[in-house]
This record gives structure tokens, sequence and C-alpha cells, in this order.
């Protein structure tokens, strides 16, 4: 299994608790569509894209997304999220391959 | 035009069409593929029969012209209070030519505070970006948009 490289980024940085912020969720997947043939073996090379997204901020679902292969290569979910206190917001991922990621941001809310 | 560089002109073109022939026969032909999937049937699996209307309060953002298929920025914003009984249920969005049409399904919850959703797409050829969203009062609305595909994104 690979390692996938991911990144949550929260707009503004400074935010106060009830704010509501801009949180972009990037992760690097190639998304395969199953129809593209290899340049160099002639071979289809098989369907692998990523088919679920789930954002959780301390266990509670935020915002659930069921993917397809639609989507581009390495791609980027944003979502406006309301912060309600300190904690930590996660991101699970899975793919039609059977993989299954997480990444997680902490929340800290000045003032 | 001089003959020589119209003949090499001619030349590049067949050699450029006949390596993006693959992606254009796959956007081309009906939709197949594991996943294949109509946007007729795709709708009405979601609204099960419901009216749709289209909405002002759907704002869909998408470039008009996209050089690049591949990667094609798509922005939905949907105007509403996102309070506890009022708010955006879901948030669909298809590629109606692509041989999958559905591109994602968001659920959203009144922990959003604002309902929105960014996100990259892949599309074939030239076609109309649409968004369906449910609302809690299990209203239907719907935007879409045409985008022009320059280099199509399968392939």
């Amino acid at each position: 299994m690979e390692k996938r490289k991911s990144l949550i980024k929260i707009k503004p940085k400074k935010y106060k608790t009830g704010e509501i912020v801009k949180v972009s969720f990037m992760v690097m997947h190639p998304m395969e569509t199953g129809m593209r043939k290899d340049k160099k073996t002639g071979k289809i090379v098989p369907a692998h894209y990523i088919n679920e997204v789930n954002f959780t901020f301390n266990g509670k679902p935020i915002t659930t997304m069921k993917t397809w292969e639609s989507l581009s290569t390495n791609p980027v979910f944003t979502i406006y999220f309301k912060v309600p206190g300190k904690g930590e917001l996660k991101v699970v991922y899975k793919d039609n391959q059977g993989e299954v990621n997480e990444k997680s941001k902490k929340i800290k809310p000045k003032g | 035009m001089q003959r020589r560089s119209f003949l090499r002109g001619l030349g590049l073109a067949a050699a450029a069409s006949t390596v993006v022939v693959p992606g254009m026969v796959m956007a081309a032909e009906a939709p197949k593929g594991p996943n294949a999937f109509s946007i007729d049937a795709a709708v009405q699996a979601i609204t099960g029969g419901k009216p749709v209307v289209a909405s002002p309060k759907v704002h869909l953002k998408a470039p008009q012209i996209a050089e690049n298929g591949a990667v094609v920025p798509v922005t939905v914003e949907v105007d509403s209070p996102m309070t506890d009984d009022d708010y955006i249920k879901a948030i669909h969005i298809f590629a109606t030519k692509n041989s999958n049409v559905r591109c994602a399904d968001v659920m959203l919850t009144p922990a959003n505070g604002k309902a929105m959703l960014a996100t990259r797409v892949k599309l074939g050829t030239s076609q109309d970006v649409m968004v369906l969203v449910e609302t809690s009062k299990g209203e239907f609305l719907s935007a879409s948009q045409n985008v022009k595909v320059t280099i199509g994104g399968c392939g």
C-alpha cells in the first residue's frame, strides 16, 4: 500500500469560536478511471479512485462525500465549517481498492 | 500560404488527431465501463421522481472554456441559513456527458455554517456541468452551466 500525501488547509489562519472558516482538503491520488490505456504496455490501467471522504470534528460527522472517478487527479475538496470550539478535525478517505487513510488537524480557536 | 507549409500543418494535425483519438472515441460513444450511468437515471435515482426546479439560489461557478479537461475547477454555493430546521442536505455534481455522469454526492450538515463545495472534475468533452441540490424540506434545486473543453480529460 502506497503512502498518500495529503494536506488540510484552513482559511483564515486565525479564527475565533463560532466563525465560519474554509477547509480545503487535498490529497495526492491518481484517480484512474479504468478506461485509460498504458501507452507502453497497451494494457488498460485498472480503476483506482477515491469513493468516500468523511469530514468529522471530535467524532461528529460534518460532511460525508461519495465520489467517483470523474473527479480530477489529485482532487481538492473545499467546504465551509463553523468552528464550535477546540478539537480535532479529521478527514478519512477510502478508495475502491480498499485503501483507507486519514489526516487530522487540530482546531485551536483564539478567543 | 505556401503549399509546403500547408502540407506540413496538415500532417501535424493528422498526427495530433491520431494521438487524441482513443480519448475522443471513448467520450463520444454511449456510456460504457463498470460505472456507466446516464444522467436521467442518476437524477431519477436521487430524486425518486420528484420535480427538480432550476433555482437562482444555486450558484454554480465553472469556467466557460476549460483548456484542459483533466482539471476543471467547479464551485457550488447555495443560499441557505444552514440552521437545524432549514439547511442544505446534499449537493450532487454531474458531468452530463462523461461515461459515469456522477462526480460527487456531498452530504452536508448544519455544522458546515455555509453550503458550499469546491472541487475539481474531469471532463471528457464539451458538456454541461449540472448540480442538483437537496434541501432539508425535500425540495430539489438545480443549476447547470456549459463548459467548453479544448483537450479532453479522459484518455
